[in-house]
């Protein structure tokens, strides 16, 4: 991170040029922007060690494990029927796991323990202070915070993804595994449950870093938006749009079946979809940004 | 004051008896709890679903009201296990939201700020301090629990007359120690967990993160390995079996899958899969393991003071 006089001399350096030569705002604004990009960079290489190293991603690398471990056992000890045998069978099983656990559980509370604690767990360390009194625009805080979260995520979860699917196929058929993946669809179905994995995250982690921002008690809005999400199946199709899991479950390669009672609607095309989570971030981020600029520290409640 | 200037005296007030400086932590814990409007709010909505329930066994017995809102008797709910099974069910549910609110800061408040040697310096040993903060969340926990649940089974019998109550008598037991079970279990894991994280927020997370994550991983494990082991996973499957014991609902057998195998003589051969629940013997043990498990993580970790390397 810049020292804080070399900002300072900067700073002024650019209200000089911009007073003494409207002509060369344009630079200086420039040079503001790379300014915030490497601070940005450098809140995001501090957070990222903290994510990756810290105590409480341990957590984390169970989770991100879990799905490794389940499937590393199926394939040791497969049930005695033949239809874990069939290979035709196995891409329907695979979005089963991905769907009920890692999309639906183990990213959701991934992400929510990882963004949350992005301001939270600053809060609950008592060192936020040490990053309002450094010379950083605090909306470059905010986003560098939230690429940090985003990167160990994204990391994490898609090592999860990939390493699942693969344990999964090549364990039990290797040969017809890599006739899959090299000349059938399974490199295409590959990519689009990492490009799934990677939008969860965009998205959890906005909602969550927004929940952990507004929150001294993020914990019932957690609580809330899983079963809004959960029960995403039983909503109207209006409603269902107002959730992460609508748009990510129009982009999985094999669709599931939701059940009985489940609404049907259309699925949202994947150029709405993706899009949709990305515009949702961005406002997310601003009103987030707009929220940490009035943003006093208490540490006494927490 | 100072020891050394020879002032110092020993207290000569009237002593109070040990019970009642045990429900000292409790009564303190507890008045700062309802200051919070949020747990307030959560405390009352509780009562909906009790409330709920004491209609339904009203309108079993009153005709007049029956008449007027044009409803056949045969058409409520009977009133026998399976409704106070799912009256248990709804009320344990919303006893985790209450311990998830209530119980992490409980000592993890305590440890972040050193407060532990002020508690133990005084006459009160590590297990009743353990106890009164645990009689913070008995206390609220039963109070939307089983004592509604009992309630509601006596107004039952009021309205049913004594030979249901003495045809149904064994149930105040299934209500009161199913309840108990769950809310033991729900304190000593809440206060294990507050202890050894330090954070509430953490602590709340962790706690959420302990029913949730298990549970999904436990119904993955149950359908891809075609059994219902994966239950013992879960906390919430396997109190389920343990309530459904306790009310004399619990069937082993849950469902069969039809199985296939190719047979080197036969090509192909069918046959089911029993799906069998575990033994409600297991489901006690796992929960008796868990909660012995969360008393020695406390005895560890609630001390008067801390070596830190």
């Amino acid at each position: 991170m810049s020292s804080t006089t070399e900002i300072r001399e900067q700073s002024a350096a650019n209200m000089n040029t911009a007073n003494a030569n409207p002509s060369k705002v344009n630079a200086a604004r420039a040079s503001s922007w790379s300014l915030w990009t490497r601070q940005t960079l450098a809140v995001m290489s501090l957070e990222i060690k903290k994510n990756f190293l810290s105590r409480r991603a341990l957590l984390l690398y169970l989770m991100a494990g879990l799905p490794l471990v389940l499937l590393s056992a199926l394939a040791l000890f497969p049930p005695p029927t033949d239809e874990m045998g069939n290979f035709s069978e196995m891409s329907v099983v695979y979005a089963a796991i991905y769907g009920g656990l890692i999309l639906r559980t183990l990213i959701f509370f991934g992400c929510a323990w990882v963004f949350m604690n992005l301001f939270r767990g600053e809060v609950v360390d008592r060192s936020l202070h040490y990053y309002f009194l450094a010379p950083v625009r605090r909306e470059v805080l905010v986003v560098g915070k939230y690429l940090s979260g985003l990167i160990a995520t994204i990391v994490l979860f898609s090592i999860t993804t990939v390493g699942s699917m693969f344990i999964y196929y090549f364990w039990l058929f290797p040969s017809e595994s890599a006739r899959f993946f090299f000349d059938g669809a399974g490199a295409s179905q590959m990519l689009a449950y990492l490009a799934v994995t990677c939008l969860a995250c965009v998205g959890y982690g906005a909602v969550f870093l927004l929940v952990g921002l507004f929150f001294r008690n993020p914990i019932i809005p957690a609580l809330l938006l899983y079963g809004w999400e959960w029960l995403n199946f039983l909503l109207p199709p209006l409603l269902k749009k107002i959730s992460v899991i609508h748009y990510l479950h129009s982009l999985v390669p094999v669709p599931m079946s939701e059940g009985p009672f489940a609404v049907l609607v259309e699925p949202t095309p994947a150029w709405i979809s993706a899009p949709s989570l990305l515009l949702f971030t961005g406002v997310v981020l601003f009103l987030a940004s707009l929220h940490i600029r009035r943003m006093e520290i208490s540490y006494a409640g927490d | 004051m100072a020891v050394y200037e020879h002032l110092y005296g020993a207290y000569e007030g009237e002593s109070h008896s040990a019970l009642s400086r045990f429900f000292v932590i409790p009564r303190y814990a507890l008045r700062e709890v309802f200051k919070s409007k949020l747990f307030t709010t959560i405390f009352i909505l509780c009562f909906i679903y009790p409330l709920v329930a004491a209609i339904l066994v009203y309108l079993h017995h009153n005709a007049n009201a029956l008449a007027l809102l044009q409803i056949n008797v045969r058409e409520l709910l009977p009133i026998d296990a399976s409704f106070f099974l799912t009256f248990v069910q709804v009320q344990c549910a919303f006893a985790f939201i209450l311990t998830v609110l209530v119980a992490p800061p409980l000592i993890s408040r305590d440890l972040s700020n050193n407060a532990l040697p002020l508690y133990l310096c005084r006459p009160l040993s590590r297990a009743e301090y353990v106890l009164g903060k645990m009689a913070v969340v008995v206390f609220l926990l039963s109070s939307v629990t089983w004592i509604p649940g009992l309630l509601i089974f006596f107004f039952q019998a009021s309205l049913a007359g004594l030979s249901w109550l003495w045809a149904n008598l064994w149930m105040i037991q299934a209500i009161f120690s199913g309840c108990m079970a769950w809310i033991i279990l729900l304190s000593l894991l809440a206060l294990a967990v507050s202890s050894l994280v330090k954070w509430r927020v953490v602590a709340s997370g962790a706690l959420l993160g302990l029913f949730f994550v298990p549970s999904a991983f436990g119904e993955i494990v149950n359908n891809l390995f075609l059994t219902r082991s994966g239950h013992l996973i879960s906390l919430w499957a396997t109190m389920n079996s343990i309530w459904r014991g306790l009310f004399g609902l619990f069937v082993r057998q849950t469902g069969s899958i039809r199985g296939k195998v190719r047979h080197p003589i036969y090509d192909e051969q069918f046959f089911d899969i029993a799906l069998l629940e575990p033994p409600l013997w297991v489901s006690w043990l796992v929960i008796a393991l868990i909660c012995a498990v969360c008393v020695w993580l406390l005895a560890r970790k609630v001390r008067a003071y801390e070596v830190i390397k």
